[in-house]
């Protein structure tokens, strides 16, 4: 039975390795008949960057249905599959129900308000297609920040259905490579006006018109030609192309939610039978609750490296990125105070600030391609990539200070885990992560006014996200000072540490938000509900932190006085 | 006796205090871009001795209408607050120890930081330059301030050119000068504005000018831009009639939109009017030679800008070619130009043209209380956490 609780942790890292090294090294193939497998690895032109028609295909279904894959009653159909029907066989493909539309007033200008669906066909919105574009052409007239509820979800579904047809027309992505270094991608379209006789659009038409025809031989065969010439012709990097196409199957950020989530089930166990006083089966758990965060650090890291690679820059270059950074970043501290603190919390604050921010990220992501391309002045410069990488270690480690300050709070006041030694343990690791994050936060700014002094020649210019950073620097400050005067103890210390998340959270999204909604924030923009929600939250957990000491279910010895750390 | 001066200023609590009041201050500051131009709030917050915060900025208009405002102590007050501190805290707790190394590097450049802003404040200088493929240009604009220009062209050398400056076209009174052939009344004065086509003006704008190239074109108040929108630049235009003596000459409308001077003829006479932004004559002088601005293959995203310029500054024996690109600026006489944003059609370059004699003041701040925090926190922190691992 001993043998079992040491061996668990064990057994959750294999299984861990093994289930994410084999969706990263075997990845699905897709099951047909026709080459889709190699198809998809096609380099494209969209939005700037060289990439495989994989990635449009499913940046497009994802931007228009919310999805990656359609779900049929017949099975799912993959992005690849419904792009490549939407080209070939457009008849068919309209009847697909992909739009995703929720708002009610959308659906009743359409006039499918009866329906129980949250997806509708291309064909089914064809009739209120001129009204749509009416619609949406009103709105565009109206400032973004003064838009109602309604002109948004109609400008979105505008743009949902202009992107449908570009795809269906071939104007979008440029299908066809440049045939020497100096030209540009073109679009399938351009190509077969200008010259018809041009060996790549002849070879793509083969293509296409033997994947409507059925005609599986000629389509692969077609496609190998195609292929060859390809990678004849352009000099974009063939491994990239079939690298992407792995990345995107994988996906690596989702598999690391998951894994997450486990490993937060194995903490809540271990926690759990601590305080039924199984000290056995409690550290069995909390090891294999490492475990898992080590398999899911793993595969972030994987996911964030080879986003470095497949784009050739730092790692951080959209809120997006961000969100995966501070979630990996988290994730390492975790680790750290796991191993200092061998009471879990390390890795629940790990697995429970881990999985926050990938979903963030996944809801940040779901409107388009995540790796984008960025406007000149963002490119290429040492300063902006130091910025950004250290001002978001700044922000993770700020944000991990908060979430153990709740910890302790929720600790402190409804269990009895919270003896003296560890209550101080905990306040020692609080104040160590705030130090690190003043640090951070503080060395990171100066870094972004550097960046500005070489880009614009304005060290600091008071904009919004400069005073967002800045607000979270002067925040740690302002904790550590007062401690080290001896004006707050640890419940204060806490306390205020918690407050930290919102100046966090609003320097990270509020900032971005000034622009957009401050006038319709009447609850309208989702982003702006949820994190009213979350600022609510801090507060309430702070009016827990400040009950009194008397009522808190954990007993200190002594409200741990401790003299002033100078 | 001094030490007993000092000891009040020394207080921790202070120092907290002062943290918390930047805090609401920033804070308040940003929420006020959403309204304010982005300048008026540097100048009206974080510049000044005190400033009366309008609560309304707390919570949007259409929501809840919160009238009154509140007086806050201003960004110039706190950064002196904070530099005595800091000077007293030094001066009366703080005794040079190894142990203190640290603290005190990093308050040492926080006080260079602070330094380093206030000079900015006071002496630092912004301008564009604005110059068209083939075009020399010798003068710098400040996009934040505008002129009205009377230019006398009957000199076959130099031109006579009487400024008017802001702050007189902003009152609305009746404007003369002994050189200047006219006084100039003005009517409406718009410090943000868009220009409308004669198709495309309400019937209420039309017809206010009845004189110039502009008289057909109809200008509209618009609201100061706020650096929240993406649209940083106010396009001020004014609308204003001349008098010659007690005869009126006319109205004209006058804009930074409009390129060119327009024609006021006074006793047979020609003389050149325009609205322009402020500018500032340089000994030196930029001709663009090229200008080339790359886009990302299908998008309208800007893959590079760049400018190939010929700078020559005749007093310093300078005449060289440059290419200014992004991140690549030009440093020149104390100045530095940087490649910020360009003409319709990509017929010409704007350049940001900065003087800050206290540029590199940030440098050396930020690189001190870099190195202190590492030594304080490294001193103190690495103890205790080899101690907690045992």
């Amino acid at each position: 039975m001993k043998k079992l609780q040491q061996l668990l942790p064990w057994i959750v890292l294999v299984l861990g390795i093994v289930y994410a090294g084999q969706k990263i090294a075997r990845p699905d193939k897709i099951d047909s008949k026709f080459d889709l497998n190699s198809f998809r690895q096609i380099p494209v032109s969209a939005s700037g960057r060289t990439k495989p028609l994989d990635t449009v295909a499913r940046n497009s279904l994802m931007n228009i249905s919310g999805r990656q894959s359609i779900r049929t009653d017949d099975g799912k159909v993959s992005a690849i599959e419904w792009y490549i029907e939407l080209i070939t066989n457009p008849e068919e493909s309209v009847q697909r129900e992909v739009f995703r539309i929720d708002h009610p007033d959308v659906l009743a200008l359409i006039g499918l308000d009866k329906e129980k669906r949250t997806r509708f066909s291309f064909s089914e919105l064809l009739d209120s297609g001129n009204e749509i574009n009416r619609q949406a052409m009103l709105a565009s007239q109206v400032k973004a920040k003064a838009r109602d509820p309604f002109q948004n979800a109609v400008l979105v579904l505008n743009q949902r259905m202009m992107l449908y047809s570009e795809l269906s027309q071939l104007v979008n992505p440029y299908l066809v490579p440049p045939l020497t270094t100096g030209e540009d991608w073109r679009s399938f379209v351009t190509v077969l006006n200008e010259s018809p006789n041009d060996p790549d659009a002849r070879a793509l038409l083969g293509m296409l018109q033997a994947y409507r025809a059925g005609d599986v031989e000629e389509f692969n065969s077609q496609l190998a030609a195609f292929k060859a010439l390809v990678d004849s012709q352009i000099t974009y990097d063939a491994r990239k192309s079939r690298y992407e196409v792995i990345f995107n199957q994988a996906q690596p950020f989702i598999m690391a939610s998951a894994l997450l989530v486990v490993a937060f089930l194995f903490g809540c166990f271990g926690l759990l039978l601590a305080q039924l006083t199984k000290p056995e089966w409690s550290k069995s758990m909390f090891g294999s609750m490492t475990a898992s965060i080590v398999v899911a650090l793993v595969v972030m890291t994987i996911g964030i490296a080879s986003r470095v690679y497949l784009q050739g820059r730092p790692p951080i270059t959209n809120l997006y990125s961000s969100a995966v950074f501070i979630g990996w970043f988290s994730v390492i501290i975790g680790l750290i105070i796991d191993r200092q603190m061998k009471i879990g919390l390390g890795g629940i604050m790990a697995s429970v600030i881990g999985f926050g921010t990938l979903i963030v990220a996944h809801n940040l992501g779901s409107s388009g391609d995540t790796m984008e391309m960025m406007q000149a002045v963002l490119d290429s410069n040492f300063w902006l990539a130091t910025h950004v990488v250290v001002v978001t270690i700044g922000y993770s480690a700020t944000f991990f200070g908060g979430f153990l300050a709740i910890a302790y709070v929720l600790l402190g006041v409804f269990t009895k885990v919270l003896d003296r030694e560890r209550g101080k343990s905990m306040i020692k690791m609080i104040y160590g992560v705030i130090c690190f994050a003043t640090v951070t936060s503080f060395v990171g700014t100066v870094l972004g006014g550097i960046w500005a002094d070489q880009s614009w020649g304005r060290f600091w210019g008071w904009d919004a996200k400069e005073n967002g950073a800045a607000l979270i620097v002067l925040w740690n400050l302002l904790i550590l000072h007062a401690r080290w005067g001896g004006m707050i103890r640890d419940r204060g210390l806490v306390n205020l540490s918690i407050f930290g998340n919102i100046i966090t959270a609003w320097s990270w999204f509020g900032t971005n938000m000034l622009g957009v909604g401050l006038h319709s924030y009447g609850f309208t923009n989702s982003a702006v509900f949820w994190i009213s929600i979350f600022v609510l939250s801090q507060l309430v957990l702070m009016s827990i932190g400040m009950l009194p000491v008397k009522i808190w279910r954990s007993k200190f010895a002594k409200p741990a006085v401790q003299p002033a750390t100078k | 006796m001094i030490r007993k001066l000092l000891k009040p200023w020394a207080s921790l609590r202070l120092t907290v205090v002062l943290f918390a009041l930047s805090i609401i201050l920033i804070f308040a500051g940003t929420l006020a871009q959403v309204h304010e131009g982005i300048w008026t709030v540097v100048d009206k917050y974080f510049r000044s001795v005190v400033v009366s915060i309008d609560l309304q900025i707390f919570a949007p208009q259409d929501v809840v209408k919160i009238p009154g405002s509140i007086w806050f102590p201003g960004g110039l007050t706190l950064g002196v607050l904070m530099f005595i501190n800091l000077i007293a805290a030094h001066a009366v707790r703080f005794k040079l120890r190894k142990k203190r190394i640290g603290i005190i590097l990093t308050h040492l450049g926080v006080i260079l930081l602070l330094v380093g802003e206030f000079v900015t404040g006071i002496a630092a200088k912004e301008g564009n330059m604005t110059i068209r493929e083939g075009e020399t240009v010798n003068f710098v604009e400040d996009i934040r301030s505008t002129e009205i220009a009377v230019i006398d062209q009957s000199d076959p050398v130099d031109d006579l050119v009487v400024i008017v400056p802001e702050h007189f076209i902003e009152t609305g009174e009746t404007i003369s000068h002994g050189l200047m052939p006219f006084t100039i009344k003005v009517t409406e004065w718009m410090p943000n504005s868009q220009m409308l086509g004669p198709m495309q003006a309400p019937e209420s704008r039309k017809g206010i000018a009845d004189t110039g190239i502009a008289k057909d074109l109809a200008a509209m108040p618009l609201e100061r831009a706020n650096g929240v929108d993406g649209s940083t630049v106010d396009a001020p235009s004014a609308y204003v009639t001349l008098f010659h003596g007690e005869q009126r000459i006319g109205s004209y409308l006058l804009s930074v939109y409009i390129d060119q001077a327009q024609m006021v003829v006074v006793d047979g006479r020609a003389y050149w009017i325009e609205l322009r932004f402020a500018r500032t004559y340089k000994p030196y002088s930029l001709h663009l030679m090229d200008f080339k601005h790359d886009l990302f293959t299908g998008t309208q995203m800007a893959r590079n800008f760049s400018s190939d310029v010929r700078l020559v500054d005749e007093g310093r024996n300078v005449d060289r070619e440059v290419h200014i690109y992004m991140n690549h600026p030009l440093r020149h006489a104390g100045e530095t130009f940087y490649q910020a944003s360009f003409l319709r059609d990509d017929s010409g370059t704007v350049l940001q043209v900065v003087q800050n004699p206290g540029w590199m003041i940030p440098y050396i701040s930020c690189t001190v209380v870099t190195l202190g925090m590492l030594l304080h926190f490294g001193i103190r922190l690495v103890p205790t956490l080899g101690r907690r691992s045992k």
